[in-house]
């Protein structure tokens, strides 16, 4: 009888603890980087060609986890940042480098299937005041909302000549329809 | 017609001779320039319009080759404290001439068009900025390979110019 008394009490602690336990957890979730799938190209020291892995900022930190290691990037040391666009074959590695051989150009049509990807390429000193470069690929999409994740945290951005160019176009035809309103 | 035949012998291997000894006096390696450092500068791209990933991937590339065929020679990037204090020290500096993107698609499609290639003129300076070489190094991609690996074709010229041009000083002096 003791037992049951004890036993009812301490089950309904445990259910509303379980029943606590995701809400933490969902509570949670929105503090979390979010991550973005990446390849890294060139750049990182200590981290191989095409090395692929998944890129986060947080903590004033450009992290970039792969496999088992991981590599930082000061936010504040990052003199550059551009998202790009680029493609790249849809059908790859070894079976695009065999399908070459195939008869009747058939190697050459499934070179006509690609796929867009984004480019991230950052500019960034050391403490010292070392020059670094690094270049990223990523799904098409992502990498503008990274770059302005970075810049929102203290990364600087140069616009390039054709940026340049674009927001001079934009702000002509701004004032022309501002113009056109009143 | 003895007499024709020997000296028409004797003619040819005068030719010969002539011929030979101007090749081997072009072939005279000229002297390399004295250098134990290097220290490579960002590449700038001038009034090119280069996409910031070809910039990053020309210098990236570029170190890395120096480093992989640097012998004795000691390789800094552009701004390392460290360079200030290295003797004998050879800044290399980069400008892109030309560029022409090309695409991997045409490439791999037509296999003779849409070749991605840049021209890049390097200058190598001293510590007190005198000019001691400057050349004209291009990268190409004809088949194979995405864009970028122009730029490594550009790197792997440009470190064998360096091997060819740089020597470091005999004793380590």
């Amino acid at each position: 009888m003791k037992l049951r008394s004890v036993a009812i009490p301490f089950g309904i602690a445990l259910l509303f603890a379980g029943l606590r336990i995701p809400e933490g957890k969902a509570q949670e979730a929105p503090h979390l980087a979010k991550q973005i799938q990446a390849v890294h190209l060139i750049g990182l020291q200590g981290v191989k060609d095409n090395a692929k892995g998944k890129l986060s900022v947080e903590d004033g930190k450009l992290h970039f986890v792969y496999g088992k290691a991981s590599s930082d990037i000061s936010i504040n040391s990052i003199q550059d940042v551009v998202a790009g666009a680029d493609s790249k074959k849809a059908v790859g590695k070894t079976v695009g480098t065999v399908s070459m051989a195939a008869p009747y150009g058939g190697g050459r049509f499934l070179s006509l299937f690609r796929k867009k990807i984004d480019t991230l390429t950052i500019q960034y000193r050391e403490t010292g005041g070392t020059l670094h470069g690094v270049i990223f690929t990523m799904q098409s999409g992502t990498a503008d909302d990274l770059k302005k994740d970075l810049v929102a945290q203290g990364a600087h951005s140069v616009l390039t000549e054709g940026q340049k160019e674009e927001t001079k176009n934009a702000a002509p035809n701004n004032k022309a329809s501002e113009d056109q309103k009143q | 017609m003895k007499f024709i035949l020997s000296r028409t012998i004797l003619y040819s291997l005068s030719a010969l001779f002539l011929t030979t000894s101007c090749l081997f006096a072009q072939n005279n390696p000229p002297s390399k320039i004295k250098a134990s450092s290097i220290q490579v500068e960002m590449i700038q791209s001038g009034e090119i319009e280069l996409p910031a990933e070809f910039k990053i991937a020309l210098y990236e590339n570029l170190l890395r080759q120096l480093d992989k065929q640097k012998g004795s020679l000691q390789i800094y990037r552009e701004g390392d404290p460290n360079a200030a204090a290295a003797a004998d020290l050879v800044i290399l500096h980069t400008t892109v001439r030309k560029f022409k993107a090309g695409s991997e698609r045409t490439r791999q499609v037509t296999t003779f068009a849409g070749a991605t290639s840049i021209t890049v003129h390097c200058s190598f300076t001293g510590q007190d900025g005198n000019l001691l070489l400057e050349r004209d190094v291009n990268g190409k991609v004809r088949f194979f390979g995405g864009n970028l690996r122009a730029t490594h074709d550009f790197a792997k010229k440009a470190a064998q110019m360096v091997r060819e041009n740089l020597s470091a000083p005999a004793n380590g002096q």
